[in-house]
């Protein structure tokens, strides 16, 4: 598979997902089911080392970038990762030119509470996950 | 925003807090909200704006978040900084991670300290959104946020997908303004 065209794949799946594993199902069909360039295995080792880094989850997408075509894949999936954060620069200017409005002031003070609402099922999920994970090594050692 | 560290400064802030947490972006951006509110640079308000747009813009939501940050005191030069900090130690690390997969999988004491660092980073995303709602349980439309907050969860739980849960919260917010909205567009100034 050629960088450019793994870079397309990467940067469409990410572009048409709003959160870092929300790519996953794109990225599975794409490069496991349609193009045979990684297997399941491959992928789930990539979310894994995604969760086990520094910095955003989305991070796997540089793992599967070097799943597929080794460190320039690895660079090509940071670009696919990190291009898409840009278009938040228009979007925070057309925010600024409207906020004088109190309708859009109202509407993005339910979106910053919304957002809030969607964290805490994120951050309990990754507890429980953590605690469960905590209890097989304790119960491995007893 | 009030007050702007120097690019220099807030490339290392933003590599710095971004890269110190494992299992969620969210929790490396309450790190750095913390970094930036004792400075006086951000507020609770100005944190959400920008977690607002970073919500909405598709892909990595903190790295939009770092953009839209480095872009509020820097402009372009600002966005590059703080999503190159952002992102570039991390795929270093999960680079050879993946290079070096055959043998982490081995060490236990690895893995324990990655769930250990997991749960930390669950708090930390819960204390994020803490500090998302909190300036709106204390303002003047405290009944309006609990009604908001519900039915963002009641959506959540009834199955929509994160961008639906904000796009009705958007009409909803829309519907129902108020003059005692918090003045959102002080505390946000152009870049510098």
């Amino acid at each position: 598979m050629s960088l450019l065209l793994l870079y397309a794949l990467l940067l469409k799946a990410s572009v048409t997902s709003f959160s870092g594993v929300g790519a996953l199902p794109q990225i599975r069909q794409d490069l496991v089911v349609t193009y045979r360039v990684m297997s399941d295995e491959d992928l789930s080792r990539a979310v894994l080392f995604g969760r086990s880094s520094p910095g955003p989850v989305g991070l796997y997408i540089v793992s599967v970038g070097h799943a597929v075509r080794g460190v320039p894949g690895a660079i090509v999936g940071w670009l696919a990762l990190a291009s898409p954060a840009f278009l938040a620069i228009p979007m925070l200017a057309l925010l600024r030119r409207w906020l004088h409005l109190s309708r859009v002031r109202s509407a993005l003070d339910a979106v910053i509470i919304a957002s809030a609402t969607l964290l805490v099922p994120s951050g309990l999920l990754l507890a429980r996950d953590a605690i469960m994970q905590l209890a097989g090594f304790v119960g491995a050692h007893l | 925003m009030r007050d702007a560290p120097s690019l220099a400064t807030l490339a290392w802030l933003v590599t710095r807090d971004a890269n110190k947490t494992i299992g969620s972006g969210m929790a490396s951006i309450e790190l750095l909200r913390r970094t930036l509110e004792r400075r006086g640079w951000i507020d609770d308000r100005e944190h959400g704006v920008l977690n607002a747009v970073a919500r909405f813009t598709p892909g990595t939501n903190v790295l939009a978040y770092l953009a839209a940050l480095g872009w509020s005191f820097h402009g372009a030069a600002g966005a590059v900084v703080a999503v190159l900090g952002g992102s570039l130690p991390g795929s270093v690390i999960v680079t050879i991670l993946t290079a070096a997969a055959a043998t982490l999988d081995r060490w236990r004491v690895v893995r324990v300290a990655l769930t250990v660092a997991t749960l930390v980073a669950a708090g930390l995303v819960l204390a994020n959104a803490w500090s998302l709602v909190r300036p709106h349980v204390r303002g003047a439309r405290v009944g309006w946020a609990l009604a908001s907050a519900a039915l963002a969860a009641a959506l959540y739980l009834a199955g929509a997908t994160p961008v639906r849960v904000l796009l009705v919260l958007a009409i909803w917010g829309s519907l129902t303004p108020s003059e005692a909205t918090p003045q959102t567009e002080k505390h946000v100034a152009p870049p510098r």
